[in-house]
This record gives structure tokens, C-alpha cells and sequence, in this order.
């Protein structure tokens, strides 16, 4: 980390900002592994809590925005502060949505609960959904580290999400060709499974902004991507 | 991204080079107060000097209209061009210098005369006006381009000094470009007054900017931010780091600049 300002009311100021991100953080890995969970175990109770507990990401994403719209008001921060508060911001309406995401993911998971199970696909909504959390935590833990080494390997791994993605569309796909009272569920569990892909897409954006927000450099934009399933048909 | 995209006016065109200094030392005595200076000044640009108290900024500025030829223990050495001219060969003038590079200093110090006299003494010792009506609409442009014209145009045999700060820091401007210099060097212009004449004073350096180019000297890096389109950090004697402003308030190179405009303990 860089030295201490003079002014050190302005250093506790900005510690809070990243505690309060940090905090946002911790919230939405939750809703993230208990959605997943509630989902494969159709525990509405559980799906419930998740939904609930939105409210609390949303409150704490007014707070980043109203600490940093002061912040830039009174502190005039520059160069590598001005790029922790700018992208705390950013940081903090991407873990918003994410937030969101997961949300969703509960929502469906009580109209799911009323259908026929369907046989596949949970293991690899688990799968995602683990790694989903797991690249939060890390690019977490990159913003507190200031390690653009771990954030890299964030970006890296969205493949591996995209990738799964591309399998369960292709599993939904078939589920709903072999028989049509499957469509209802296996939509929601597209969607689910879209959300999950979502998730993986703003991770990565985070860590970029970590990365930038550490050296000053917007990382090349040749990240693997691995979502192809718009130019999917059935017949593949 | 494309460069014509940014929204920012800062970001212009590169000018060509106004001044050049190359390997410039200045010693006040036994002390080494500015140490191997190289640094490229644009045309038509404004540059900020920022530093801690001490760290050589105006001492530097003061060199490029060699206002330290006054003080007896300075010693310059080095080159400054200004347009490819030696400043410092013995051929030049320093009088004439002056009058092709202006100088504003911190504190507003008009002439204890009246406002139309300060304004018209440079121009009638440089005999840049042929009779009372030649000098008559240098003053007037002059005041007009110091932004001023319209709070004095009504009372110009007033004396300079009943004008307030702000006003007669702009005066100080009006003086310093009637001479139609060049290069304008201000060196903290808008320390002694409130946050409207600032304003007025950094509005004014940027229109002049379309015919000079002006270095100023700040202890407010709010306003090298706001007013320039490059700036120069100096340290201890040394230009640590020069670039464009936008560069160095966002994204500085060298880890002193970073604790100096962050307002670090470095």
C-alpha cells in the first residue's frame, strides 16, 4: 500500500469505503452459494432469506455511492485515490447486480419448487455457482491485496464459467426437445443458469477494475470468451 | 480510443516548443537550488509548476525572463532557448527580454499610479505606441483582455492601488500583456485572492493561452489541474516528472509526484 496521507482522517475515510465494499462483498458470496443451494435442494425457506437479504446489498451499495459522492466533494482525491474511489463506485453497482442475479435465481427457485424435478444439470449449476463465488472472493481479496496477479487469473477463469454455461444450454436444449412438459422448468433453469454466467461477467469486470485501479492501466481487452451459444442451434 | 472522442478540453494538439532548457544548475551562493533542468515548454500551453516550498519551481520560472540576474549571489548555468535563441547569450537584452516574456507575482503590485498609467508604462518605454491614440487602444485592449475593462473603463485616472485584490491582480495582467510578450510567467497569481477572483484570473489564463504560452507556479494543485494543460512537478532542485496534467493527477509515474498531489507523508 502506499504511504499514509498527512491529513489522516482522509486514510480513515478511505478505509471505510473499502470495508463497506468488503462487507457488500461477503453479503453477495452468500447469496450466491445459499441461492445455488436453495435451488438443488428446492428449499424455499432458504430461497426466501435469499431474497431478503437483497435489501441489505442494495443499502450498502447507497452508502458507497453517497461516501464517494462526498468524498470527491470535499477530498478532491487524485491519482491512485482517485482511482480507489472511482472504482469502489463501480465495484460497488456490479456487486449490486450480482446481488440481483442471485435474487433471481431464489425467486425461481419457489416457482421450481412446485414442477417436476428434472434429472441433470445440478451438478454443473453447482459447479458454476462455486466458481462463481470462488472468483468473487478472489477478486475480493485482489482489491484488499492490491494483487493484479490474483485478478488476472479472475478474468482468465470466466472461460471456465462460459464454458459451463455452453453445456447446460445444450443439456436444457435437449431436455425440452426429448419432452415439452419439461420447457417450463428447463426455461427457468436457463435463465438460472444465464444469471450464473451473468455473475461471472461482472466478476470479471470487477477485477479489471482492480487491475486498473492499481496501475493506472486498462488491461487488454483479449480475454477469453467462451459463451457461444448465440450462434447455437438445435441441430447441434 | 480515439483522441477526438474525449470529452476533456484539456487534451489538445501538441504545440511546437517555446522554450527549451537543457542540463540548467542555479546556485544562490553555496547552495545548488535547481539541478539539471531539462524541460520542453509548448507554445499556446498552459504549464503548471507544482512542488513543496523550496523545491526550486519559482527560481526556475524566474530564470526564464532572468529575473535572477537581479539577485547577486545567483548563479545560472545551463541553456534556455526561447524560439531557438539563446536567453542567456550576451547579446540579449534583459529589458527587452522582459518585455517579450511578462511576469505576474503573487502579490498584486501595481504602480502607484493610475490605472491607465500602469497599463501604459511598458508599452511607452518599449515606443510600441505612436501617440495618445495608438496608446489609448493598447490600454484599453489590454484591460479588456485582462478581463477587466468594463469594472475600470469609467474611472481610468484612478490610482491602481484603490482597486481591490482581485482587480488589481488583473490590472498586473492587463500591465504584463500590454506589452504584447510572449510568454507569460506567473508565479502564484491567485494566492492572495478570494475564490471568485480566481476564477476570474484562471478564466483569463485560458483564453490567453490562445496566443501565449504561460507557465504558472502553484502551491494549488486544484488549480494546475483546472488551468493547465501540462505540469511540471519539482522536488529538492529536480524536475521529478513533467507530462500532461491529466496524466499526472490520475496516473502518475514516479512514486514522489503520487505522494505530493495525493497529499502523502513520502
Amino acid at each position: 500500500m502506499n504511504d499514509p496521507h498527512i491529513v489522516s482522517s482522509f486514510d480513515r475515510e478511505l478505509e471505510a469505503l473499502q470495508a463497506t465494499i468488503i462487507k457488500m462483498g461477503g453479503l453477495v458470496e452468500d447469496a450466491i452459494l445459499n441461492g445455488a443451494e436453495a435451488l438443488l435442494t428446492r428449499d424455499t425457506e432458504r430461497a426466501e432469506l435469499v431474497r431478503k437479504g437483497d435489501e441489505a446489498i442494495d443499502a450498502l451499495e447507497d452508502i458507497v455511492n453517497d461516501e464517494t459522492v462526498r468524498l470527491v466533494a470535499l477530498r478532491q482525491p487524485v491519482s491512485s485515490d482517485l482511482r480507489l474511489v472511482i472504482a469502489t463506485l463501480k465495484l460497488a453497482g456490479s456487486l449490486e447486480r450480482v446481488g440481483d442475479y442471485a435474487k433471481n435465481i431464489a425467486k425461481r427457485t419457489s416457482v421450481l419448487a412446485e414442477m417436476r424435478p428434472i434429472s441433470g444439470g445440478d451438478a454443473t449449476l453447482r459447479r458454476m455457482a462455486r466458481e462463481v463465488q470462488a472468483m468473487l472472493r478472489d477478486t475480493l481479496d485482489s482489491f484488499v491485496r492490491r494483487d493484479t496477479a490474483l485478478a488476472r487469473d479472475v478474468v482468465a477463469r470466466d472461460q471456465d464459467v462460459d464454458q459451463m454455461y455452453n453445456a447446460l444450454f445444450r443439456e436444457f436444449l435437449t431436455f425440452m426437445m426429448e419432452d415439452p412438459r419439461h420447457i417450463t422448468a428447463c426455461m427457468h433453469l436457463h435463465f438460472i443458469a444465464k444469471n450464473l454466467e451473468r455473475m461471472g461477467d461482472l466478476v470479471t469486470n470487477m477485477a479489471e477494475q482492480v487491475i486498473f485501479m492499481t496501475t493506472g492501466e486498462r488491461p487488454d481487452d483479449n480475454r477469453p470468451k467462451g459463451d457461444r451459444t448465440a450462434f447455437m442451434t438445435a441441430t447441434d | 480510443m480515439l483522441d477526438n472522442t474525449r470529452i476533456a478540453e484539456h487534451t489538445m494538439t501538441e504545440q511546437r516548443t517555446k522554450i527549451s532548457a537543457r542540463k540548467v544548475q542555479v546556485y544562490y551562493g553555496q547552495n545548488h537550488a535547481i539541478k539539471d533542468v531539462e524541460v520542453d515548454i509548448l507554445d499556446k500551453t498552459v504549464t503548471a509548476f507544482i512542488g513543496p516550498s523550496g523545491c526550486g519551481k519559482s527560481t526556475f520560472l524566474r530564470c526564464l525572463n532572468r529575473m535572477n540576474d537581479t539577485v547577486a549571489i545567483a548563479r545560472v548555468e545551463g541553456e534556455i532557448k526561447i524560439d531557438d535563441e539563446d536567453i542567456y547569450a550576451p547579446s540579449v537584452d534583459p529589458v527587452q527580454l522582459r518585455a517579450k516574456v511578462g511576469m505576474v507575482f503573487q502579490k498584486p503590485n501595481p504602480f502607484p499610479k493610475s490605472i491607465y498609467d500602469n497599463v501604459a508604462y511598458g508599452p511607452k518605454i518599449h515606443g510600441l505606441a505612436r501617440g495618445k491614440a495608438e496608446l489609448d487602444e493598447i490600454v484599453e485592449k489590454s484591460l479588456r483582455r485582462a478581463a477587466i475593462w468594463n469594472e475600470v473603463k469609467d474611472r481610468l485616472t484612478a490610482p491602481g492601488t484603490g482597486l481591490s485584490g482581485g482587480q488589481q491582480q488583473r490590472l498586473c495582467i492587463a500591465r504584463a500583456v500590454a506589452t504584447e510578450p510572449e510568454v507569460l510567467l506567473m508565479d502564484e497569481p491567485c494566492s492572495a485572492l478570494d475564490p471568485i477572483a480566481t476564477a476570474q484570473v484562471e478564466e483569463l489564463i485560458d483564453e490567453l493561452r490562445t496566443n501565449y504560452s504561460v507557465v504558472i507556479v502553484t502551491h494549488s494543485m486544484q488549480q494546475a489541474a483546472r488551468v493547465s494543460q501540462k505540469t511540471a512537478f519539482f522536488h529538492l532542485g529536480h524536475l521529478v516528472e513533467y507530462g500532461q496534467t491529466s496524466d499526472i493527477f490520475t496516473n502518475p509515474r514516479d512514486p514522489r509526484t503520487e505522494s505530493y498531489i495525493s497529499g502523502r507523508i513520502g
